[in-house]
Order: structure tokens, then sequence, then C-alpha cells
């Protein structure tokens, strides 16, 4: 279970997060949603550790991830799929899949990831040799994803996974998400696409300024009048 | 003009070039990776001269067997330095300008140390090859110059080697490419850095022993190196390992030339003017960077 309590986070001045706290317990799909600037990137970047908390308890299987550098909580099982994906440009795809199975844990079944990945998505297998920067949107948010398969997550935090993507595309890369978490993956996921995020999600929170202001099961969520009105357009 | 004295100075000049761009490749490594301009990277390459010069006159070892020795010290005491003095600086959001002073510290204290123990005497590395030459039909190679080169040639293989087949190698160019990813995926920075510098001073090290080869030297002679790095990455592009390979050729070849065509003091005018023309109409480096 990943549990955040009393999370603040601030930048200079601005307090970014102001005491949030979520569960997301062992197999679930948790959805984040918030307009934007509400925090949901530094929400995933403080449980990272890219930039440290000011007060509060991150924890993930009951081990505290407080203070860690983000590789000690990728060792962690702890797997970013960060905002704008964020490849490694000028390396081939494959090497952008090693570097995903970077850490000797994860490399150890590298071979296998790599078969499971390509199952997943046929046409990095074609693109293999192709540098990551040369790819499309949808092509890279792949390798993105195909990346964080490789370090094999305990829990996976995606940060808008289809944000700029043909609607076609968004749809394929929510069901990767979907099939990754019923085969064990935790997952906690941010994305503009509400409808689409509670629809496969069991939990959802939303963001305001800093703050939590509704959460509960995602079937509830999409029954909400404020959730109808502020993020569906209803 | 005559066409055996143009490619007579193509060839030196390539021989020239090939130990610049093993001087200048960890310059050009460091500062496009750690973002640290390494002011005493230089002065390192002298030290491990000097090395090779002792080793060669006490023990009488061969100056490219003498690298075995000041390659991996000087791994080692860049190790340190990192540790002790450049990773404590990198909490700092730039730290371009304060590593070039503190590194510019490391450079007079090396001169210094070099001062005490060396003298200012010019010294010249001469081995019993020094002064033959192979002949190749109308042309001929100077042994000190082909060992330089091959030494050279070997340098660049090994580190482009590195960092294109070995999972570390990748680990830097991806933290160059995407710091926060390479994190999130496990690339501890610091460790990463520190092999950076440590590599880069030890091929510092190689390159000092190959200009050695090439040129007399005195405990200030770092401080002329320096500038050749500067071209190599002025010419080449920050952090590119071929790019450096390549300016490094660039710049021996035009000095070849020039020494054989124009008057001495012609040499470096013609040099830096070209460099003001690449700075002028190509300030990213005549080569692409991809590391
Ligand atoms: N590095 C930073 N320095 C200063 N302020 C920042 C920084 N990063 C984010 N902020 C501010 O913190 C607040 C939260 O930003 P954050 O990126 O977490 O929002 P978000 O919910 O991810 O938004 P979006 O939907 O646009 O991605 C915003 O007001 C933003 O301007
Ligand atoms: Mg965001």
């Amino acid at each position: 279970m990943l549990v955040v309590e009393d999370l603040e986070v601030r930048y200079q001045e601005l307090r970014a997060l102001q005491g949030v706290s979520l569960r997301v317990a062992e197999g679930d799909l948790v959805a984040l949603i918030g307009s934007n600037g509400a925090g949901k990137t530094t929400m995933l970047n403080a449980i990272s550790g890219l930039i440290p908390a000011a007060s509060g308890r991150i924890s993930w299987r009951g081990n505290s991830l407080v203070g860690l550098s983000p590789d000690r909580v990728c060792m962690a099982g702890v797997v970013q799929v960060p905002e704008g994906r964020k490849l490694f440009p000028k390396m081939t795809v494959e090497e952008n899949l090693e570097m995903g199975a970077y850490l000797p844990a994860a490399r150890k079944h590298l071979a296998e990831s790599r078969k499971a990945v390509f199952e997943i998505f046929p046409l990095l297998a074609e693109r293999e040799k192709q540098l990551a920067g040369s790819l499309s949107g949808g092509e890279q948010q792949m390798v993105a994803l195909a990346r964080a398969i490789m370090a094999k997550p305990g829990l996976l935090l995606l940060d808008e996974p289809s944000l700029g993507l043909a609607p076609v595309i968004a749809a394929e890369i929510f069901q990767v998400i979907e099939g990754l978490n019923r085969k064990g993956i935790t997952a906690l996921l941010i994305s503009q696409e509400v409808l689409h995020s509670l629809n496969i999600a069991k939990y959802g929170y939303v963001l305001e300024n800093g703050k939590i202001t509704i959460h509960g099961k995602a079937g509830q969520l999409l029954d909400d009048q404020r959730i109808k009105e502020s993020y569906l357009g209803l | 003009m005559n066409l055996t004295l143009v490619f007579q100075s193509m060839f030196s000049g390539i021989m020239m070039g090939s130990v610049f761009a093993l001087l200048g490749i960890g310059f050009s490594l460091v500062w496009g990776v750690m973002k640290v301009i390494n002011i005493s990277h230089a002065a390192f390459g002298l030290l491990a001269a000097f090395m090779s010069y002792t080793l060669l006159n006490v023990w009488g070892i061969d100056p490219i067997l003498s690298i075995a020795v000041s390659v991996p010290l000087l791994f080692l005491a860049a190790c340190v330095i990192y540790r002790f003095l450049i990773a404590p600086l990198t909490k700092a959001r730039d730290i371009i300008v304060p590593s070039m002073i503190l590194t510019f510290g490391i450079a007079i204290i090396l001169e210094n140390l070099m001062l005490l123990i060396w003298s200012p005497d010019p010294r010249l590395l001469t081995t019993a090859y020094t002064s033959k030459v192979v002949i190749l039909g109308p042309f001929y190679f100077q042994y000190p110059r082909i060992a330089g080169f091959l030494l050279a040639c070997a340098g660049v293989v090994v580190i482009h080697m590195f960092l294109k087949k070995t999972y570390t190698g990748k680990a830097v160019r991806a933290a160059w490419q995407q710091r926060d990813a390479a994190q999130l995926y496990g690339v501890n920075l610091r460790w990463i850095s520190m092999i950076t510098f440590g590599l880069a001073v030890s091929s510092a090290a190689a390159g000092g022993v190959g200009m050695a080869l090439l040129y007399s030297f005195e405990p200030h002679t770092h401080n002329l190196w320096l500038i050749y790095l500067f071209l190599v990455v002025i010419v080449g592009g920050v952090g590119s390992v071929l790019g450096a390979a390549l300016a490094g050729l660039t710049i021996g070849i035009i000095t070849g030339l020039s020494m054989a065509f124009l008057p001495y003091q012609w040499v470096n005018l013609l040099t830096f003017a070209l460099l003001m023309i690449i700075l002028i109409f190509r300030p990213q480096g005549l080569f692409q960077s991809e590391v």
C-alpha cells in the first residue's frame, strides 16, 4: 500500500501541496484528477524523491520514502512515467528500454521483460533501432510506458500518459494501463481525461489548489454533481 | 605548391590532432554531462606527462607503458577530488562558474606541485625511438608521432565503446540527455558523475602523455594545452565524443598545414581567426553532438 499523509511541498513561497493525504491499496488503480496547476505533478515528484517534502509522510509497503533519492525510490519498486514522457532522445528505443531495466534487480529479467513489452507494443519491435527522439508522440508514449514496465514496478506513478495523443492511441494507452493493473501492478494515474480514468480506476481523488477536495469510489465520483460540472462538462 | 609537402603536413596534422582529440574528449564530456568546466583538465594531463618523464628516466619505462601507472592513479585522485570538492558544489543550481573557479585553483596547485618536484626546466620524453622515422614513398613518419597517434586512437575507441556498449556508459549518456528520467530509473547521479570525472581525468592523463611525445613541456605548459581544449569543444560541440574526435583532427590539420606554409607567427592567428568564424556562424560547433 502507498500511504501519503499530510504531505506539504513548497516552491519557495508557494505552497504547492498543503497537507495532502491519499492511499493506494495493493493491486488497486487510483485516479488523481485536478485542473492545471493543482499540484498533481508535484505530488508524484515528491513521492519519487525528485523534490523534497517540507513535511508529512510517504510510505510504500510499510517503508518510508521520505528523504530517499529518486534512484532509491526506484529501487523500492516505485516507478514514475513522467509528464511529457522524458525519454532519452538521442538513445535508441532499445537503449531506452535497457535504461528502464538499469537497476540490477530488473536487469536480471531484461530478456523476458523485453519480450513482454514487445507483446504489448508490437510496433516498438520495429522501431527498436530508431532514436527515441525521432518517434511520433504516440510511439514515444509507448516507449515511456515500456521503459517503466522494464523496471518491474510494484507501484506505477503515471503522469498524464495520454496528453496530446490522438483519441485512438489514448484509448490504447488506457487499455494497456488497465491490463498492467490486472496483472497486479498497483497504479496511481493522473489524467485530464476524467471520464476515461475514472472508468478504469477503483478510487478517485480530486486535487484542487494543493488540497484534496473530493475522494471516493470511482463510480460514486462519476455521479458526483461537482465533478460532473467542473470536470466532465455536464 | 608542393603536393608532397601538403600531404606530409596533413599527415602530421592528423597525428597531432588525434592527440588533441584524446586530450579534449574528457574535457568536453565533463562540460556536457556535469556542467563543470574543468580548468585543471590539462594540468592533470601534464602531471601524467611528468610521471612518464620520471618513470622513463629513472626506471627506463616506455612512456606508453607508464600510462598503466598514471591513468589508475589519476583516476583515483579524480574520484577523491570529485567526492570532496566538486560534489558539494553540485547543490547549487548553476555550477559552471563556481566549478571554473574551483578547478582553476586545482590547476594552480598542480602547477606549483610540478614546479616543486620537477623544476621549471623544459623537458622532452627522449626514448630510444625518438629520432627514428618510418619512410613510406615520399612521406616520412616519426616514431613518437606514430606512438601518439595509436595511443590517441585507442583512447578514443575505448571511451566511445564505454559510452555505447556498457551499462554504466549508457547511464552517463542518459543522465546527460534527461537528468530527471535517468534518476527516476535508478541512476545515482553522484556515482555517475564521479565515474565521468574519473574517466575524463584518466583520458587527460593518456592525452598528456601523447602531447609529451610530440612537444617539450614544463610546469606551465598546461595553460597552452587548455587553449586547445577550448578549441576542441568550440569546434566539436559540448559533450560529444565523435565531435571532439573530429574537432581534434580538424584543428590538427589546420595547424599542420599552416605550420608548413605560413610564417610561424601566423599559425595561431589563423587558428583563432577560424575559431571566431566558427563561433559566429555555428556557435553549437561544427559537428552535431550525439552522446
Ligand atoms: N519548479 C517549480 N518552481 C516553482 N513553482 C512550481 C514549480 N513546479 C510547479 N510549480 C507550481 O506549483 C503548482 C503546482 O504545479 P504542478 O506542476 O504540480 O501542477 P499540475 O497539477 O501537475 O498541473 P498540470 O495539469 O499543468 O500538469 C503550480 O502553481 C505551479 O506553477
Ligand atoms: Mg502536471
